[in-house]
């Protein structure tokens, strides 16, 4: 009996999330191989993935027809096999990095088709901070692993074709070459189910395109298109300033920091921004152009960040302010898909209570308040008025835009007093710790990345900025020594979890160096900028 | 339903000779009618949920053939509906998830299995194993061994699978006892084709109605007759089934030259095996294998003969059987034990214990096995090498990444409304405390997961209320049952409500009430709502509840967060003792929007005003902390890269998924989170009228809007990268 083990199946495995349509595109490479009378098996793994995981499916095509095969029936596996794989579709990046790790990708035998954009898993997106994975590790091992890799955005492919993801990935596989079946016989198979054809066919042009290496992607950076803005007087005067005071490098930083400050209130403002910022760059002009970590302005520049977000708090006016602004509403209309000649009505949900009335009293006053409401929470929380305000109607908006002009009072503010005195006590601190040591001082900046947020989140940031200064940085600053690595450390337990109990372990366990910390692992894997990647489809 | 087959059904009615394609499920129910079955019946559940949808949309060609088909209320309700083949010569087929919905049968299987059927009794389980299962872990095969039902396991093929569809029928009617066939989800789920026969009407059947009933004491399960029967089933009915399936050769041999190995195997898992060993060089795509293959087509009861038939002469041979105890190996090795056979009999060893025998491990243990009994003839070095070759794309993959791609675990629908209620338990707790959770079965059982991880205990179906009974009396704050309606009608309404009243016990019951058993594929319960209508659902979970007595009952839109915290906090509060119920009512979101979207894209169509709703979070108020999402975790509320060049955490974002089921308005305000969230109605062939206010409001407005943002410098637009130009190039 002669085992002829080089006449294979085309094995081809879709891995997608449920609700993409993955079974659609399924049924359309069986009915292409059913009208070219080649026998073929499909099937699916959905379970209960059907609603939002991860969903496979596999299908197997012999590349003979029946008539070729006569009276030899072709016995088809249900399960793809890893190293076993000639065509890997994966909808998203972080799926294509799960293929990988199951072992579908070979260098042997596999095409990979898949798309660069992010959905992020639920991990990644409740971190409190940054969790989100690193998509170039999985598009570099992409490559290094396929045979041959066509990476790009799918989904935006997609729209931009006005298509669907599943008519652009066809037009990829046509591309592949990997079955007897002609891209016109595919074209054919869109033409006549009948469904969205014009549509369809755009996106099965562009994957075609996209995968035979004619069209290159390019994205522009994350961050790209902000672009309003409105040089005043004034600020040419802050602008040579800063040109003339601080080297190149930081003038990024520094340049929209100023101008955040300006905008959050005025010109005095921002000029007290570049006197505090002064006093750090002293210290990095201290160090000299010879010594250790010279002629970097690392401090400068993380400092001039985190100050300009602190000076900037998100009080109400300040909210109503950003919520208020014509481009604001443009950039409303582009996020929910409105066409030119449709209506857009905005609600605003907004639920000032006892901590937003104190921010606007004055210091005294605004003080006894808060004290009130800190020492009873539960009864607080019950005195916060719930306001739906529609912005597109003169009432809704003349009132926001009131809250938003209220910012000329702001300095007499209990809010605005409490948060200089943070800030100074602060700057005081990094001041210090650069004394000791650079690296100590940066990270001791970067804890202002603790307090964000808006009413009890503050308050926990607030609080866990407190909790590092008071038991870390203030007795190590005392004692001299420097401690950036446990810092670090303790700021990222800080972020691990709500409820404060990483941190509390975290700080538990410098005092108690022995004891093991059980729950700081919480790996903050930082930036995942997949989507910002850019794929050529050539080989 | 989630899904129409009504186009697929039509395949139904194809006739001798003609070519079937489509999926097993729906080759099961053209098998049932080719035949000749005269009642159906079953409970969904994945995989076999499509099957009881499939069943529903041939409702017309099932009447042609006078085919009862029965939605049943549970499993126990499809087992007994078997009862009506005891007494009469009528076949019957009923389908279920197993071993979750086989539990919930077994009290109807073991009398069933006990008093034997005269007309075929065929159960297809939906064998709920290995990845995409959602329940336990267990095997069918116990069942079958303490009922003495039969269980069949056909090769995963439409061919196989239809013929013994049919086979099962005649091996029930010719052994008096009812068959299992079992498919995992793979096989329920296959393509494939296979050539169609007539379909055959029942002999007796709607169209032709039995006239008589037959009266035979011997056929109930009440002593002396069960002692009799117990006798009957090993000296009549098991040598019944041995012979027929001898006679009609139901379970296969593949001849092979290597005459000193062989392997036994399911023959579920036949094509796996067959490919496993191409990849070693012993077999080819089409079914020639040189190692000699015994495929059980049925795997209960065995035919000693054929195995000791198969073994004899062999060295070793390797029994593939999924999941464990391993029932199959352990009566292999008494077998040839017992006829002094001394093949050695491998199996659990090169293969594993527990799990699914996917292709990864079925090819890597016979590789191992190859391996190690070295056969002659064959290359055990090209065992080893593929072995090595998958380990290694796996450890290089690894070394690449770096880190474990995170999970990406199921979780409730964008908009689901059934997520509110978490929400708001867990802001509940913020003031009432944490108390012990009671949950159920459903898509509800998602609470346990992230990012709500609520939930103590899951015990089985509609036992949510039940299974709170022990813990409540010794909990120092009133303990929260969590049930859906799907779970209520199952049996929740006995179980957990009717006992729960009887023996006045004091705890709190939230009813999920989305009109549908909706994890299943949205399949119609008693309550389901007409047209989205509550109040026109065929029976009112409200007036059951009452009418068994339920004093303190309160219904609460499940998006009104605020609305819901408040109740909870009162019913765990409330100094009134018994058994408190919320209903928590709003519909299913995918049966809501399939209708709200039809309805939408018909007016347009007809040029009429239509609104759609969306939310959205303003980038620049955002701070990134995610405590929204972290109360939500709905799909569409993900996150983005920070626009803002001075931050670096994401920040929240909605996408265009979203339903505008209003959940994150309605937690970022129960919660106080952050006024970031807008509401956008967008309005489609706004009226000439809507449009003047419009423009008069925006005109009005204009003038006094905020200034733009100050800024320094432009923000310099992204910089297109240079690499991407060069490697076109």
């Amino acid at each position: 009996m002669a085992a002829n083990q080089h006449e294979r199946p085309v094995s081809i495995v879709i891995a997608a999330m449920g609700g993409e349509g993955g079974g659609v595109l399924t049924t359309w490479l069986v009915s292409a191989a059913r009208k070219a009378n080649l026998p073929v098996q499909a099937t699916s793994v959905p379970g209960v993935a059907q609603r939002t995981g991860a969903t496979t499916y596999y299908v197997e095509i012999v590349p003979k027809t029946y008539e070729e095969l006569g009276d030899r029936e072709p016995v088809m596996d249900l399960y793809p096999g890893p190293g076993d794989i000639d065509l890997m579709i994966s909808t998203e990046l972080l799926e294509t990095g799960r293929a990988l790790e199951k072992g579908f990708i070979s260098p042997v035998r596999t095409t990979l088709i898949g798309s660069t954009h992010r959905v992020y898993t639920l991990a990644e997106k409740m971190a409190m901070g940054d969790a989100r994975y690193d998509g170039d590790k999985i598009l570099e091992a992409a490559r290094q692993m396929a045979k041959r890799a066509i990476l790009f955005d799918i989904e935006r492919a997609a729209r931009d074709t006005g298509s669907i993801m599943n008519a652009v990935i066809l037009g990829a596989i046509a591309a592949s070459d990997l079955m007897p079946i002609s891209a016109e016989d595919f074209e054919q198979g869109i033409k006549d189910e009948g469904k969205a054809v014009e549509s369809n066919l755009a996106g099965f042009r562009a994957g075609l395109a996209y995968a035979r290496g004619e069209i290159v992607e390019m994205h522009p950076k994350p961050g790209a298109g902000r672009s309003t803005f409105r040089p005043e007087k004034s600020t040419e005067e802050f602008k040579a300033r800063i040109e003339r005071d601080y080297p190149a490098t930081v003038h990024p930083v520094v340049m929209e920091g100023c101008g955040r400050v300006f905008d959050f209130q005025d010109a005095k403002y921002a000029r007290l921004y570049l006197d505090r910022l002064d006093t750090i760059r002293a210290i990095d002009e201290g160090r000299g152009a010879d010594g250790p970590a010279g002629g970097d302005f690392k401090l400068t520049n993380e400092v001039g960040r985190h100050l300009a977000l602190r000076m900037t708090f998100e009080d109400i006016m300040r909210v109503a302010q950003l919520k208020t602004r014509a481009s604001r509403f443009e950039r409303v209309r582009g996020e929910v898909e409105a066409k030119p000649d449709q209506l857009v009505r905005v609600t605003e949900h907004f639920k000032p209570g006892p901590y937003e009335l104190a921010s606007v009293l004055p210091r005294g006053l605004g003080r006894r308040v808060a004290g009130w409401a800190d020492k009873n929470p539960s009864k607080a929380r019950k005195w916060h008025f719930g306001m739906h305000i529609r912005t597109d109607t003169v009432w809704g908006y003349t009132r926001v835009r009131m809250m938003a002009g209220m910012r000329k009072l702001r300095r007499i503010g209990y809010r605005y007093a409490e948060e200089q005195d943070l800030i100074e006590e602060w700057l005081d601190l990094v001041r210090d710790a650069a004394g000791i040591d650079r690296d100590f001082a940066l990270e001791v900046a970067e804890c202002a990345r603790l307090i964000k947020g808006y009413s009890d989140t503050h308050k926990r940031g607030v609080g866990n900025y407190r909790k590092i200064v008071d038991s870390l940085i203030r007795p190590a600053i005392a004692a001299g020594k420097p401690v950036p690595a446990e810092v670090a450390k303790v700021r990222t337990a800080a972020l691990a979890d709500p409820e404060g109990e990483s941190l509390s372990q975290a700080l538990a366990s410098l005092a108690e160096p022995d004891k093991p910390v059980s729950k700081s692992g919480a790996s903050t894997q930082t930036k995942g900028e997949a989507a910002g990647d850019i794929t050529a489809a050539a080989e | 339903m989630e899904r129409s087959f009504a186009k697929e059904v039509q395949s139904l009615r194809k006739g001798d000779g003609e070519l079937f394609e489509g999926e097993g499920i729906l080759a099961v129910t053209k098998a049932a009618l080719q035949a000749g079955v005269s009642y159906v019946g079953g409970y969904q559940g994945s995989p076999v949920s499509h099957l009881v949808d499939v069943l529903s949309d041939a409702k017309d060609i099932m009447d042609e053939y006078g085919v009862h088909l029965e939605i049943c209320a549970n499993e126990a309700g499809a087992a007994a509906m078997l009862g009506a083949s005891i007494q009469y010569p009528i076949r019957g087929l009923v389908t279920w998830k197993s071993t979750v919905g086989t539990n919930v049968a077994s009290d109807a299987l073991s009398n069933l299995g006990s008093v034997g059927v005269k007309g075929g009794a065929v159960i297809v389980l939906g064998e709920d194993y290995g990845e995409g299962a959602s329940i336990i872990q267990e095997r069918s095969h116990a069942f079958a061994m303490k009922s003495t039902l039969w269980l069949v396991d056909p090769r995963p093929n439409l061919t196989t699978i239809v013929k013994m569809v049919e086979k099962s029928f005649e091996l029930s009617e010719v052994s008096n006892q009812p068959v299992m066939l079992m498919l995992r989800i793979l096989a329920c789920h296959v393509q494939g084709r296979f050539t169609a026969k007539d379909n055959k009407h029942g002999e007796w059947s709607g169209n032709h109605k039995i006239k008589d009933p037959t009266y035979d004491l011997m056929k109930i399960a009440l002593p002396p007759g069960t002692y009799d029967q117990e006798k009957h089933k090993w000296e009549r009915r098991l040598p019944a089934a041995i012979d027929f399936i001898r006679k009609e050769k139901l379970n296969e041999v593949f001849a092979g030259d290597l005459d000193e190995v062989g392997i036994i195997c399911q023959g579920g898992l036949y094509n796996t095996v067959l490919r496993s060993l191409d990849h070693v060089g012993l077999a080819d795509l089409y079914g020639n294998s040189r190692v000699p293959i015994y495929c059980l087509n049925v795997t209960y009861p065995l035919v000693d003969d054929e195995i000791t038939a198969f073994c004899a002469g062999k060295k070793h041979i390797l029994v593939v059987e999924e999941g464990h105890p391993a029932y199959i190996e352990n009566d292999v090795n008494v077998i040839l034990r017992k006829a002094d056979i001394q093949t050695k009999v491998h199996g659990k060893g090169p293969l594993p214990m527990a799990g699914q025998y996917t292709s990864d491990v079925v090819q890597t243990g016979i590789a191992k096995w190859i391996e190690e009994v070295k056969p002659t003839g064959a290359d055990a070095d090209t065992a080893h090498a593929r072995v090595e070759y998958i380990g290694g794309l796996k450890t290089k993959a690894v070394g690449h990444l770096g880190n474990p791609v995170p999970g990406r675990p199921p979780t409730f629908c964008t908009g689901c409304p059934e997520r509110p209620v978490f929400s708001a338990i867990k802001l509940m707790e913020k003031d009432v405390g944490k108390t012990h959770i009671s949950c159920d079965i459903g898509c509800h059982t998602f609470s346990t997961l992230p990012p709500f991880n609520l939930g103590q205990t899951v015990l089985g179906y509609g036992l949510g209320l039940a299974s709170s009974t022990g813990i409540a009396p010794n909990f120092d704050k009133r303990v929260i049952s969590i049930m859906g309606d799907g779970g209520f009608w199952h049996n929740g309404l006995s179980t957990g409500v009717s006992s729960s009243l009887f023996n006045n016990n004091d705890s709190v019951l939230v009813i999920m009430k989305n009109g549908y058993t909706s994890a299943t594929g949205w399949q119609w319960v008693p309550s389901t709502p007409k047209d989205g209508n509550f109040e026109e659902s065929q029976m009112s979970m409200e007036d059951t509840l009452r009418g068994m007595g339920v004093k303190w009952m309160r219904k609460v839109r499940t998006y009104s967060v605020s609305k819901m915290v408040k109740t909870l906090a009162e019913a765990m509060t409330t100094a009134e003792k018994g058994l408190k119920v919320i209903i928590a009512e709003s519909e299913c979101m995918l049966a809501k929007q399939r209708r709200v979207k039809a309805d939408r894209a018909a007016k347009l169509k007809a040029g009429k005003r239509a609104t759609r709703e969306r939310f959205g979070i303003d980038d620049d108020t955002c701070t990134g902390d995610h405590s929204c999402i972290r109360l939500s975790g709905c799909p569409s509320l993900t996150i983005k890269p920070n626009p803002d060049p001075l931050r670096t955490d994401p920040i929240a974002h909605v996408n265009t998924g979203c339903v505008g089921c209003g959940l994150c308005g309605e937690v970022a305000h129960a919660a106080i989170l952050c006024p970031s969230f807008y509401k956008a109605e967008i309005i489609y062939n706004a009226g000439a009228f809507e449009r003047l206010v419009a423009r008069v409001r925006k005109a009005v407005i204009r003038p006094f809007m905020t200034r733009e943002a100050i800024r320094l410098v432009e923000y310099q637009p992204g910089v297109i990268e240079e690499e991407a130009a060069a490697r076109a190039a």
